[in-house]
């Protein structure tokens, strides 16, 4: 089993002239929760359905469970649950329908364990679709995905449209329903603190990259935020991974990467600076949206600045 | 066992942990040789990945704080060491280091500081010792 429960190598993926995806490359060991994160439009579901064998990728290669999407879709399915992004299921069916609608296309459907589900998730079996909250909507998503005991769960942003106590509690269900039975998740989100607590490890996406992967304690270590002259900026720019730079005339606000060993050299050549930590959504922000050009940076400082 | 867990912080969860249950261990709410929530029940309760308690837990085994008892759970160690009131101290010190930082930059004077800092003492309750006394007595 030391195999990944996903493998994706330089893959990449067009839509007529849009390039979606530009060479992803990620892996998911068995066992982890794993958080897929990225902003709106950055190629998250397009992703994800390469990982159902839902769309065919133009380059690069994927195993999910050790099979090939393109080639074996089916008997992916089988193996796998799966929550799509607002899906949407019959409105006029009830709960309990549903339930039986879905079961023969799984052989290993467990209809007792549904039923618990359904109970744990207290949704109302007799109740038909269309009436049901939101919250319960995702909860009812759940059960589909999981009551066939798949080894691998892919929720696509689940917690989309959910109030922040729906949220709490996906992130229980999660925890106690998924991590609790050592299976495997692969969950997109665009709100990485919502991910912090629950996720092992996260993957970064952005214009179609893998901008970083790691799990969220090592990310926190790794990128901060230092503060400093400009004119000691300059000297050791050339020894920094920078991130994201800005400037307020005089000192330079600078987030960068392999903080530590960066830091430590700071101390040692006797440069003058104060360290900041940064929280998961500043992290995200400095991969996404990081200006490593100086002029660029005040350039939009002063756009901002600027009345419209 | 109360716990907060603040999302979006600079300080990572599980950091955020440690330093809470290390709190209710000094201040006497957590008491030498009491049980605590099992891994599984307290990543429900705050909806925290069970890795994530564990390593907590294991580190504050580590530290002398608790101690795992094979098959029975965790406990609070009968005599957690002294040094982890270092620990605590250094943190401490670290924060009001900061403090009189930023109390420079608003261009306050040492002893307007101190006085601000007495003010905050004493609007402290110190109900955390007393509801201690309490349980004891009754």
């Amino acid at each position: 089993m030391n195999e990944p429960a996903i493998d994706l190598q330089a893959v990449y993926k067009s839509f007529r002239r849009t390039e979606v995806l530009r060479g992803v490359t990620l892996r998911v060991e068995r066992g982890k929760t794993f958080a897929f994160i990225g902003r709106n439009a950055s190629g998250k579901t397009t992703t994800i359905r390469m990982l159902l064998g839902l769309l065919k990728r133009d380059d690069g290669s994927i195993r999910v469970l050790g099979l090939d999407p393109a080639r074996e879709p089916l008997e992916l399915r089988r193996r796998v649950g799966y929550l799509a992004e607002d899906q949407t299921m019959y409105g006029w069916m009830q709960v309990g329908e549903i339930l039986r609608f879905v079961a023969p296309f799984y052989s290993t459907w467990d209809h007792d364990l549904a039923l618990k589900y359904v109970r744990d998730f207290e949704l109302p079996i007799a109740t038909k679709i269309k009436h049901l909250s939101k919250g319960q909507n995702v909860r009812l998503g759940l059960v589909l995905a999981l009551a066939h005991r798949p080894e691998l769960v892919i929720l696509d942003d689940p917690a989309l449209g959910l109030d922040p106590i729906m949220r709490k509690q996906f992130n229980r269900d999660l925890i106690t329903h998924l991590q609790g039975e050592g299976r495997t998740v692969f969950y997109s989100s665009h709100l990485l603190y919502e991910v912090e607590p629950v996720a092992d490890e996260v993957a970064i996406l952005d214009e179609g990259r893998i901008v970083r992967q790691a799990d969220t304690e090592s990310l926190r270590r790794d990128v901060k935020q230092v503060i400093l002259s400009r004119e000691a900026f300059d000297a050791v720019r050339g020894q920094l991974c920078v991130l994201d730079e800005r400037s307020d005339g005089e000192r330079m606000v600078v987030a960068i990467e392999r903080a530590e060993s960066a830091i430590e050299r700071l101390g040692r050549e006797g440069v003058e600076h104060r360290v900041v930590n940064l929280n998961l959504d500043e992290i995200f922000e400095a991969y996404v949206v990081g200006r490593r050009d100086g002029e660029m940076a005040e350039a939009k400082t002063q756009a901002e600045l600027q009345p419209s | 066992m109360f716990l907060r867990i603040e999302k979006g912080s600079a300080v990572p969860i599980s950091r955020q942990i440690a330093d809470q249950i290390a709190t209710l261990c000094a201040s006497g709410l957590l008491r030498p040789g009491e049980r605590l929530p099992s891994v599984r029940e307290l990543a429900r309760e705050l909806a925290v990945n069970q890795n994530t308690i564990l390593r907590v837990y294991e580190r504050l085994v580590g530290e002398g704080l608790l101690e795992m008892r094979h098959g029975q759970g965790t406990f609070v160690a009968a005599r957690a060491k002294r040094g982890q009131l270092a620990v605590h101290r250094e943190r401490l010190v670290d924060e009001l280091r900061q403090i009189a930082r930023q109390a420079v930059g608003l261009g306050l004077t040492s002893d307007e500081l101190h006085e601000l800092l007495a003010e905050a003492h004493d609007g402290v309750e110190q109900p955390l010792s007393a509801t201690s006394n309490e349980e004891h007595t009754s």
